[in-house]
């Protein structure tokens, strides 16, 4: 497939200095496979690559240190639900809690 | 003080093929080189809706944005992080990114919206991408003077950027069509 060989030379050569660039890539090859694959020819009823994702997520929450991005990570699941608003004027620091 | 442009590009390619490229644009270690000023990008979130075959994304991009040494002098930094929304509608087609500058907003506002759709004169070959860019330079009164040529640089950056970005998905359709051609039966 060649799909192994182009994995070992994305990371090798890689700028990064991500302590996440191998689940990255992992991840980005499975959801673009996925995406071409199935997605685009009308199989969307199953979340795919999420054996990756779990993985890749875990190592970006633990590393990922820059308020303005971390903000993202927090939202799981309400991509959609991120107003504009939010986007234009991020809140620095963590919710204070919700009250009873 | 706000510059907005619109570009518009028609690919020879299908819509599927095109937007599965868009997905490896800053990701493929080939287009490192060409696309230089992205350093990393990661997926933040990602949630499919089963029922209506949308999905949506969020990446961070962290671009490499130098300029001259007195804007780095004031802004401190020559890294910028952007987050990038995607929403993909496969029922109807279609794929629209809304790309945000998150840090040094207190100097720039840049908003980047891509959308790709089925070219209505051939919409199961080619596809037509519209690009809407808007810049927004934060009018501080030390600034005032200088803002004028920072955001005409600015300017001139992100259309140079924009040309790299095509080559890059146009070479990226290609070498996709070639996969494609090669698996089919």
């Amino acid at each position: 497939m060649g799909m192994g060989k182009r994995e070992k030379k994305s990371s090798s050569n890689s700028l990064s200095t991500s302590p996440c660039a191998n689940l990255r890539t992992a991840y980005h090859n499975c959801f673009n496979r996925w995406y071409s694959e199935k997605f685009v020819k009308g199989q969307w009823d199953k979340e795919e690559c999420v054996a990756e994702w779990k993985k890749y997520r875990a190592c970006l929450s633990e590393h990922l240190d820059d308020k303005h991005l971390s903000r993202f990570l927090e939202a799981e699941g309400s991509v959609d639900s991120v107003p504009l608003s939010d986007l234009r004027n991020p809140v620095d620091g963590a919710p204070t809690g919700v009250s009873q | 003080m706000v510059k907005a442009y619109t570009q518009e590009h028609i690919y020879k390619h299908p819509w599927e093929r095109v937007t599965s490229a868009s997905w490896r644009k800053f990701a493929d270690p080939e287009n490192k080189r060409t696309l230089s000023h992205i350093l990393e990008v990661d997926t933040l979130n990602r949630k499919l809706d089963p029922e209506s075959g949308k999905l949506y994304t969020t990446r961070a991009l962290t671009i490499h944005a130098p300029g001259p040494w007195f804007i780095r002098k004031i802004v401190g930094q020559d890294i910028c992080h952007c987050v990038e929304s995607t929403v993909v509608d496969a029922r109807s087609r279609s794929m629209q990114l809304t790309t945000r500058n998150v840090s040094l907003q207190r100097f720039i506002e840049v908003e980047e919206k891509i959308r790709y759709e089925p070219h209505p004169d051939n919409p199961t070959g080619w596809t037509v991408c519209k690009q809407e860019t808007s810049i927004r330079i934060k009018p501080l009164s030390t600034l005032a003077s200088m803002a004028e040529k920072v955001e005409q640089r600015c300017a001139e950056k992100f259309m140079q950027n924009s040309v790299k970005g095509r080559e890059v998905m146009e070479r990226i359709c290609k070498y996709l069509e070639a996969e494609s051609g090669g698996i089919a039966l």
